[in-house]
């Protein structure tokens, strides 16, 4: 190795160069430590920094969703409680007009019962108009600060929208926060789903006519018949033209069923000659409706025995499709809570892998940076100390 | 004898001088800019005798200095370099910190935006989750345009620190041309003032730190100094005076022109690199104009998804929402030096085709063409540039007016001033249009399974209020009349796609049968509770809207702050870099010039024994002539 003279002030700017290098190094080490952080600002390492922030708006998101799916379920609970009190409601009004299809009962004993119904139209719009913490009803969809039930008399008409408000509940799921008040009480089928059954209005007969039902729904025409008796025994049926579909006999006695175009209804009862029974497409009714004219039913004083049991008939199958939906729309929320619950701990178990992952990357490798730091202070001390010896040394010293 | 005293005298004297200058270099040895000296001998001219020539002693010749040119200039590029990234990455590491916070930054908080209006869809009602929006988009807009000024106060101190280094240039250049005056007139036949020399090449030095030089020495001994692609800084005796100017487009951005010996002063800001003048036009092209431009993509955006969307709502008086922000327009420049009349009128069109570069609109005999100034590259437009038919390019739109002359020139910034007009614009939490502004219903005697799922407005402006109904025939063929009875649309439904029409689209679900009628009309002002606008806000926000589709808000906001951190990183590892080089070099210069004294000190012995043996000789001369007097005496 040649030797180069080296420059007094080299020899001292370079020793001051690399302390100060040092120094500076280590009171980097020093702010990671100190601030637990290994990424202070972008510059540190931009593609950890912008992972960083992508996972905390991720964590953050998840944190929003876990709370829209807290709300979500304060009020989905709250509907399932309506939807139940709703179905032991109408559990009752079934029980009531089973007791009331008995043709033993008085008209008064029948007003008793109708009377009881009234009471229980009431709570069923009470529950209809129920609402949540905040005083949002719960069955108005996106009407929520409009009570969706009025009830006029014994009409009950639904003022709310048609359609209910989503909640987010993940990146990419949401539920609706409730369910419409005409899904739930309003756009229920009338009759059996496919048909409803009424006797006329001037049989002097006993005869009355079930709900029926369908045996092969391809064959089913939709129209109105009637089914027209020419004696108590012998009936025709005919649509809506006048046209015969069918004719048969009938025992009295027995009871018996009138079957045509795929569907039979059970009759009972004694017709009288030119008594006459109708079959009608089903078209849409509520269960405020079903309630309310089982109600104007009991109370009649003018309706006969037929027509009253075929009238009881009819309301207590459309209540059982009344209970019947509010079962498929509680299947429904029970469903959306399941959804919530399983959102929400996946959300736990992401929101910990999220917060390894921004640990990982941007705090502080406390070994690591420990070690780091005594290495540097090391150095330091080193070089601090081959200076001042080093710096002594002059020839100066022993020229005299 | 006498030839014996004066070789003697001529060494006595010519070691006093190598003292002199030994003395001068310890002196010296911590002056900055000081290159060592070094008492050149040399044998004075013999005398011819009979036995040939007789040396008549020792003559100093010349003091010089250790000096390489080579060397220094080294450390002057070293110097030019390190200071122009250090400069950089002082300037960006303000951005970068301004930037830098991963739990207050711009992504948190539009994250927290969104957040907001997830809390305002799942309580609609709710009048506090309203405010907290509100309160939020505040905090967006104050962080926006906080950004924005600050770096509107760097781009400040950044023109005033450009001024004041442009004024410290033209103190060091008089300087120089000073010192070479000088240095010309004092300099004779190979002897040259070593002390001047010095402060000249400090001050060449210093001037490396401002901006990149390089130099070339006349044969007066004068050095002349040459920046950019060799503008004269000095020549001889005279410097040639640099000054800020405003820029040709933006008074408030200075350029540096070069005036030497009158004239008007040329533009030579392009021409200059390295130093503090080249490293703070860099941060101000690389970082601070870039980082405007982002910000104010960023505000554009969220300015215009979030008023798009308030417009295709309705708030919870009922009425069709009124935008949430109001955002700054494009900023159009006219070239200082244009001579026509005409000025233009820029807008903003689709915001995937929004960038943040700037343009410039150049009139070249009676035709534009459009050239991206920060790519460079020139940007094909259509239209004609008429109020009936704009020209329509990188997401603008361009009214050119008339009266251009040729040469005139427009630099058009599209997002450079939209931070700087962000302001929040709705004042009641009532204002927010959760709801949308139009209703779906199902017609009620449909025979088909299908029902409304969403009726939304998608083109608020396309939207012309009133209830459409949409009629299914055979064959899941459609058609939609307004209230009048006049057909607006038509077509054949296929599951799962929207039927669109004036401006808004309805999406079912189930399948309709024949007959079946649906209809879309205003919503219900009673609908307080719909939240499907809001929803749509908060997806429209995070989908990939800018950059052709394929950025976010949030992923331009977090590239943007790792684009400052990765021009930060460069700058400040390639000043680490040049701060070695820089030292290596000085080293290097400095084992040269610099003084060592222990090499001193060697030399001060040699130099004092070689005097001390001179008096010795001179006492042996004295000697040798008593012994002679004395023996002449005594005989």
């Amino acid at each position: 190795m040649i030797a180069v003279p080296i420059s007094t002030t080299t020899f001292q700017t370079n020793a001051l160069n690399s302390i100060e290098a040092l120094e500076t190094a280590l009171s980097k080490t020093q702010t990671q430590l100190s601030t637990g952080s290994k990424i202070q600002t972008a510059a540190d390492d931009p593609t950890g920094m912008a992972q960083v922030n992508e996972l905390n708006m991720q964590l953050s998101a998840s944190q929003q969703y876990v709370s829209n799916g807290n709300l979500a379920t304060a009020n989905l609970n709250l509907e399932t409680q309506a939807l139940t009190d709703a179905t032991n409601l109408m559990q009752s009004v079934r029980d009531l007009a089973v007791e009331a299809n008995n043709a033993a009962l008085s008209a008064s004993q029948r007003q008793d019962i109708a009377t009881q119904l009234s009471q229980q139209l009431q709570q069923l719009v009470a529950i209809g108009n129920r609402t949540d913490s905040n005083g949002n009803y719960l069955f108005g969809g996106y009407a929520s600060s409009t009570q969706p039930f009025a009830q006029n008399g014994n009409s009950v008409s639904y003022g709310g929208a048609g359609q209910v408000s989503q909640v987010q509940i993940s990146e990419n799921q949401r539920i609706s926060a409730g369910d419409t008040g005409s899904s739930v009480f309003m756009n229920l089928p009338a009759g059996n789903g496919t048909f409803t059954t009424a006797a006329g209005a001037g049989n002097t007969g006993t005869a009355s006519i079930g709900p029926g039902s369908v045996t092969n729904p391809s064959q089913w025409v939709p129209d109105t018949y009637t089914i027209t008796f020419s004696d108590p025994t012998d009936y025709t049926v005919t649509d809506s033209s006048g046209a015969t579909v069918t004719t048969g006999t009938y025992d009295g006695a027995a009871g018996g069923t009138i079957a045509f175009n795929g569907i039979q209804v059970t009759v009972n009862g004694s017709p009288a000659a030119g008594d006459t029974l109708t079959v009608a497409p089903a078209g849409q009714t509520s269960a405020f409706a079903t309630l309310s004219s089982l109600v104007t039913t009991l109370s009649s004083t003018t309706l006969s025995t037929g027509q009253i049991a075929t009238q009881i008939g009819q309301a207590i199958e459309q209540i059982d499709g009344a209970i019947n939906n509010l079962g498929n729309v509680s299947a429904s929320v029970g469903g959306r809570l399941n959804a919530v619950t399983a959102s929400q701990s996946a959300a736990q178990s992401r929101q910990t892998g999220l917060k390894t992952s921004i640990s990982n990357l941007s705090s502080t490798d406390y070994a690591a940076a420990t070690t780091q730091l005594s290495t540097e202070e090391i150095a330091l001390q080193a070089a601090e100390e081959s200076y001042a010896s080093l710096a002594k040394l002059s020839l100066f010293n022993y020229v005299s | 004898m006498a030839d014996l005293l004066s070789t003697s005298v001529s060494g006595l004297l010519a070691f006093q001088q190598a003292l002199d200058v030994t003395s001068n270099n310890i002196s010296n040895a911590a002056t900055p800019g000081y290159s060592v000296e070094t008492a050149n001998f040399s044998e004075a001219p013999g005398q011819s005798t009979g036995i040939g020539f007789l040396g008549s002693g020792v003559d100093v010749h010349s003091i010089t200095r250790n000096y390489n040119e080579f060397l220094a200039q080294q450390v002057r590029d070293s110097q030019a370099s390190y200071s122009s990234s250090h400069t950089l990455a002082s300037q960006a590491a303000q951005v970068d910190g301004m930037l830098s916070d991963s739990s207050t930054g711009l992504t948190a908080t539009l994250q927290s935006f969104i957040n907001s209006l997830q809390s305002v869809a799942s309580t609609p009602t709710s009048t506090s989750a309203r405010q907290a929006l509100l309160n939020q988009a505040q905090a967006l807009a104050q962080q926006l345009t906080s950004y924005d000024s600050q770096i509107s106060q760097f781009g400040s101190q950044l023109e005033t620190q450009l001024s004041s280094d442009v004024s410290q240039v033209n103190g060091i250049t008089s300087n120089i041309a000073s010192l070479n005056r000088q240095i010309a007139a004092e300099s004779t036949a190979g002897q040259t003032p070593n002390q001047l020399m010095d402060q000249r090449d400090q001050l060449i030095d210093q001037l490396s730190q401002f901006v990149s030089v390089h130099t070339a020495t006349e044969s007066n001994g004068s050095m002349d100094v040459y920046i950019g692609t060799g503008q004269a800084l000095v020549t001889g005796g005279n410097a040639a005076k640099l000054s800020t100017v405003p820029g040709t487009y933006n008074a408030s951005e200075l350029g540096i022109a070069i005036s030497g010996g009158g004239g008007t002063p040329a533009d030579i800001t392009s021409e200059i690199s390295g130093g503090e003048l080249g490293g703070l036009l860099s941060a101000r092209s690389q970082v601070l104009d870039p980082a405007r431009n982002a910000i104010g993509q960023v505000s554009v955006a969220v300015a215009t998804i979030v008023n798009q969307q308030q417009q295709s709502g309705m708030d919870m008086t009922g009425a069709q929402g009124q935008p949430m922000f109001s955002v700054g327009g494009v900023q159009v420049l006219a070239d200082t030096n244009n001579t026509g009349s005409a000025s233009l009128t820029v807008t903003r069109g689709a915001l995937s085709a929004l960038t943040t570069d700037d343009y410039k609109l150049q009139n070249t005999g009676g035709t534009w063409q459009l050239t991206d100034v920060t790519t460079g590259q020139s940007v094909a437009m259509s239209g004609d540039g008429s109020l009936a038919n704009p020209f329509q390019a990188a997401g603008l739109s361009i009214v050119t007016g008339s009266g251009a002359a040729s040469g005139d020139s427009f630099l058009i910034q599209p997002t450079a001033a939209a931070t700087g007009g962000f302001a929040v614009s709705l004042t009641r939490p009532a204002q927010i249009a959760a709801a949308s502004l139009v209703q779906g219903t199902t017609g009620s005697s449909n025979t088909g399974g299908a029902t409304v799922s969403v009726a939304s407005v998608t083109d608020p402006s396309a939207w012309v209020s009133d209830t459409y109904t949409v009629t299914f025939g055979a064959g899941n063929a459609y058609t939609v009349k307004n209230s009048g009875g006049t057909q607006v649309a038509s077509g054949t439904y296929s599951s799962g796609t929207p039927i669109s029409f004036a401006g808004t689209q309805l999406s079912l679900s189930g399948s309709p049968a024949n007959g079946d009628t649906f209809t879309v009309g205003p919503n219900n002002p009673a609908n307080t509770g719909d939240n499907g606008n809001i929803l749509a806000m908060s997806d429209a926000l995070q989908a990939s809207a800018l950059s052709g589709g394929t950025a976010s808000v949030t992923g331009s906001a977090n590239s943007l702050i790792s684009q400052i951190g990765v021009i930060t990183q460069q700058a400040q590892s390639n000043a680490t870099a040049q701060q070695t080089v820089n030292q290596n070099a000085t080293t290097a210069r400095n084992n040269v010039s610099g003084v060592n004294l222990d090499q001193e000190a060697a030399k001060m012995l040699q130099y004092q024994q070689a005097y001390q043996a001179m008096a010795q000789v001179i006492q042996a001369s004295n000697q040798m002539f008593t012994s002679l007097i004395t023996a002449i005496g005594n005989g």
